[in-house]
């Protein structure tokens, strides 16, 4: 992780990588347009209980170029979509306890129908294909990589 | 041929390093690389029918040619978010 933070921002679209807390306001603050009449803001957080087991961390690795390259080919994706303003999507890495934040994906268009239906195709994709992985660490000491989604691949070379 | 092989997660871990030199008879694809390691290792072995590839930093199929110099990420299931 020698090469973050990575910070790729427009005046339309933050891409952010970073193991420094995720910061949701200035999230907010990049969103605001006045052509805009709403914004979602999707966070995803690091949850302590899972079937009555107790995490009381969350690890994140990434092959950070490529991860960062994907997010901003998603960003521009869900802009080629749905009537997108601004996107912003940030991702945290390194340890995370609960309940602070992995994850946020903001979206602003000028109606909040777009808005909720690109954050949510961002974040869902963003799942699958961006080559992140967590590690759970439970209170019993024990640890766990998540083996999550198989990214979809192109059937011929790029 | 010349590669480096970038590991992460689980596949970093089980082989202890995050990179390997790997030298590869020429014509080769990514679906001999993936021949080459799971012969030499019994996790990638493990793990080979979930791993996709990335060659240069974009997802490639493992049909995909293979050049000298080329940087090739082994991806298992990711799981950010």
């Amino acid at each position: 992780m020698d090469d973050l933070p990575i910070n790729q921002k427009t005046e339309t679209t933050w891409i952010h990588l970073a193991t420094a807390p995720l910061d949701g306001a200035a999230v907010d603050a990049f969103l605001r347009t006045d052509a805009a009449g709403g914004l979602t803001l999707f966070v995803g957080t690091t949850r302590r209980w899972t079937d009555g087991r107790e995490t009381v961390r969350l690890a994140y690795d990434a092959y950070a170029p490529m991860a960062v390259k994907t997010m901003r080919a998603l960003a521009d994706e869900a802009a080629e979509r749905w009537p997108v303003l601004k996107v912003a999507v940030h991702h945290r890495l390194g340890e995370v306890p609960p309940p602070e934040a992995s994850v946020i994906i903001g979206v602003a268009c000028a109606h909040r129908a777009a808005a909720f239906a690109a954050c949510r195709w961002l974040i869902d994709t963003l799942k699958a294909q961006v080559p992140i992985w967590k590690r759970e660490h439970y209170a019993d000491g024990s640890t766990e990589w998540v083996q999550g989604q198989t990214p979809d691949v192109p059937d011929t070379p790029p | 041929m010349q590669l480096r092989v970038l590991l992460f997660s689980v596949l970093r871990e089980k082989l202890g390093t995050d990179a390997l030199d790997v030298t590869l008879n020429a014509p080769a694809t990514g679906q001999d690389l993936l021949d080459h390691l799971a012969a030499k290792n019994a996790s990638v072995k493990a793990y080979r029918s979930a791993i996709r590839l990335a060659v240069n930093e974009s997802y490639a199929p493992a049909a995909a040619p293979l050049h000298d110099g080329d940087e090739v990420a082994l991806i298992t299931p990711v799981s950010g978010g």
